[in-house]
């Protein structure tokens, strides 16, 4: 017999700091916190904003190596577990689900900055593959389950949470933890520069004037369990996964790929859209991605789309770590009470009609839905509960 | 175990550091696409599927499993010289194809299939946990119709000689596939068990207990020890040993190519692959041809 997942443990990292409470309350009170980074490596006359973890000396760019990676990680890692209350014997039969863009990139450019070796070949001595950062956390913590390092650009862990939520569900396993990790590294800074998808000041999703994303840093990690721990926590009703062949970097124009993957969500969820409370959008701010999703709320929804949050504008696009760290900022928010606004909305876009909340909203129980997309075609959606009566 | 019939499979090994226009004629047997601004990471999970799927009747509602170690990490090296040494902004494909989904995005869409798109990584162990996730499809419902496969660079392997404990292996590209589905009809074999262990006692022990019929054929991974193959040799009496990485070579994706080799060449009915990963968990993959 099937089963829910549940969240009975979280904690994260970002440019709001690293306790969840203040993190809640930045977002209630749209405090933002954003640097500004130059290019200097390929010496370009500006700077792009960046929402940089910021905390004190130590999270200072220049000072940065492999140990402050794997500190940032333990420190998210063992606040989630120390949040779900679980003991030693709990922590070795759980099962690490791990999503990132950037991996173990990060690692390998704090470690070049002390050495004048040549690039690509220190790079390729150095990085030990995909599942390396997963193989840490099992080491350090003494999880002795499967590893799963989930690489599907920013679908990244919000597929680890797919996956995580469903084996739980068909019971083949107990329990997860779930890791969306993205540093700060040039690798994505320069490279979505290339691109010319970094907004030039202020992040404004769905607004009329957006003019791109801005990248963000993050490390969040989840515990998902078969069972509720605490009265309130989030369950997973359901989720899906589609590609979208279109393009390898844009969504179809009709965005029926992403609308196919909200209703296969709904349909796993057993739930319509009527049932859906509010919508986390992924909501990148480049013109793509908004017009596309629009749309595909559109197709979805039909004439009565829910209030539709986007929290980039609070942590910045953290890419691959943007499925867990989103999912925590949002579900925190809502146990306290309210939906996030849209920090950076002004003037609705009339090709897309689409007014974000611009204020917090009161929330209490619900059924609420989570987009996230990524290149690759990549589209997830899912369906998360804080009701009582849905387990 | 929920259904996971094999329909077709396929495993291609390449020399290592060959030309990537060799890989583009190859892929020209099976398709008319000319594939640009793609690399040899991508050209080996399109050469190796492409292969699987030949004269193959698929699916339209078929997911997309893509396992490797190492994945695009070739190209990230790339970018990652453009920006440190070349001091320029990185060229926006380049860029894009440090993303390791982009194989399995251009496989979905040359095929014209429509389904879940899922690129997964586990040292040692990522073919098995990519049939995890499989597996955990079939049973939910979510997907009836799976192309599942492993790929690496010959390149990026990390399999040195000490690991290699003096065993000779080549290092080879690898891209070994299989069409899965959960219908019988038309299918030339199964996984019939994918089972995970956190210790190689509890390994053996399963092993020793498995009631069903002997098993012909055995393989072993890269991290399987002398000692530990004399052992579970001793324990399976088998009929006869596929040392794939002897005869074909070592790439991150060796296991998902061995196994499609036995597909493909082997008369033999079972084969039992027994792999491990460098904490001591094991991962067995059951198979059954018809």
């Amino acid at each position: 017999m099937k089963r829910r997942a549940f969240v009975t443990g979280k904690a994260m990292i970002c440019s709001l700091g690293d306790s969840l409470e203040g993190i809640v309350d930045a977002v209630r009170h749209k405090r933002i916190k954003l640097a500004h980074i130059p290019f200097n490596m390929v010496r370009l006359p500006y700077t792009r904003p960046y929402y940089l973890i910021n905390r004190n000396e130590r999270d200072n760019l220049d000072n940065r190596s492999a140990e402050y990676f794997y500190a940032i990680l333990f420190s998210a890692v063992s606040r989630a577990l120390l949040d779900a209350g679980l003991n030693r014997a709990e922590i070795k039969d759980m099962h690490l689900f791990f999503g990132s863009t950037s991996m173990d990139v990060p690692v390998f450019e704090g470690n070049h900055r002390r050495t004048s070796a040549t690039v690509s070949g220190m790079f390729l001595q150095s990085s030990f593959g995909y599942g390396k950062i997963a193989g840490a956390i099992v080491e350090r913590f003494g999880i002795g389950g499967n590893c799963y390092s989930f690489a599907t650009a920013c679908t990244s862990s919000a597929n680890a949470l797919l996956y995580a939520a469903a084996m739980i569900s068909e019971r083949y396993i107990e329990r997860a933890m779930v890791v969306g990790y993205d540093l700060f590294n040039n690798l994505g800074f320069y490279g979505f520069e290339a691109l010319k998808s970094i907004a030039a000041s202020e992040y404004r999703p769905f607004d009329r004037t957006r003019d791109g994303l801005i990248l963000g840093e993050a490390c969040g990690t989840v515990v998902l369990e078969g069972r509720r721990r605490k009265a309130g926590d989030f369950m997973h009703l359901g989720g899906a996964n589609l590609c979208d062949t279109y393009s390898v970097t844009s969504n179809d124009e009709e965005g029926s790929a992403a609308a196919e993957t909200m209703n296969r969500a709904l349909k796993q969820a057993g739930i319509g859209p009527e049932d859906i409370c509010a919508v986390k959008a992924h909501a990148t701010g480049t013109e793509n991605n908004d017009r596309t999703e629009c749309a595909a709320m559109r197709a979805t929804f039909g004439r009565h789309i829910p209030p539709v949050t986007c929290v980039k504008p609070f942590i910045g696009h953290t890419v691959g770590a943007c499925g867990v760290n989103e999912m925590i900022l949002f579900t925190e928010s809502v146990k306290a009470g309210f939906v996030p606004s849209t920090p950076g909305f002004r003037d609705v876009d009339e090709n897309l009609n689409l007014t974000p909340l611009t204020e917090n909203m009161e929330a209490g129980e619900g059924i609420f839905m989570l987009n996230y997309f990524g290149f690759g075609g990549n589209c997830t959606t899912l369906i998360l509960s804080n009701k009582d009566n849905k387990g | 175990m929920s259904e996971m019939y094999i329909h077709s499979a396929s495993a291609f090994t390449g020399e290592a550091n060959a030309d990537i226009n060799f890989l583009k004629e190859e892929i020209r047997r099976y398709t008319q696409e000319n594939f640009r601004r793609v690399n040899r990471f991508i050209l080996l999970s399109l050469l190796g599927a492409l292969q699987c799927v030949h004269r193959q009747p698929l699916e339209a509602a078929t997911a997309v499993y893509l396992t490797t170690e190492d994945g695009n990490l070739g190209e990230t090296a790339d970018v990652l010289d453009e920006i440190y040494t070349s001091r320029s902004l990185p060229k926006p494909f380049g860029f894009i194809n440090t993303m390791s989904n982009t194989a399995a995005f251009y496989l979905a869409r040359n095929l014209g299939i429509r389904g879940r798109n899922i690129t997964v990584s586990s040292q040692h162990l990522s073919f098995e946990r990519g049939l995890d996730l499989l597996k955990a499809d079939f049973a939910g419902g979510a997907e009836r119709s799976a192309l599942i496969g492993g790929v690496d660079e010959s390149s990026l392997s990390r399999m040195n000689r000490e690991e290699q404990a003096g065993r000779g292996w080549r290092m080879v590209d690898g891209s070994g596939w299989f069409y899965v589905k959960p219908e019988k009809e038309g299918a030339c074999g199964a996984f019939t068990e994918i089972m995970s262990f956190r210790d190689g006692p509890s390994c053996m022990r399963w092993i020793r207990e498995r009631e069903r019929s002997p098993v012909e054929v055995v393989s072993f991974g890269a991290l399987i020890g002398d000692d530990e193959a004399t052992a579970l040799r001793k324990t399976l009496r088998p009929s006869a040993e596929f040392d794939y990485l002897r005869d074909y070579g070592y790439s991150g994706s060796a296991a998902a190519c061995g196994v499609g080799l036995f597909v493909r060449l082997f008369q033999a009915k079972t084969l039992l692959h027994i792999n491990r990963d460098q904490r001591g968990n094991y991962a067995v993959i059951e198979l059954e041809r018809y």
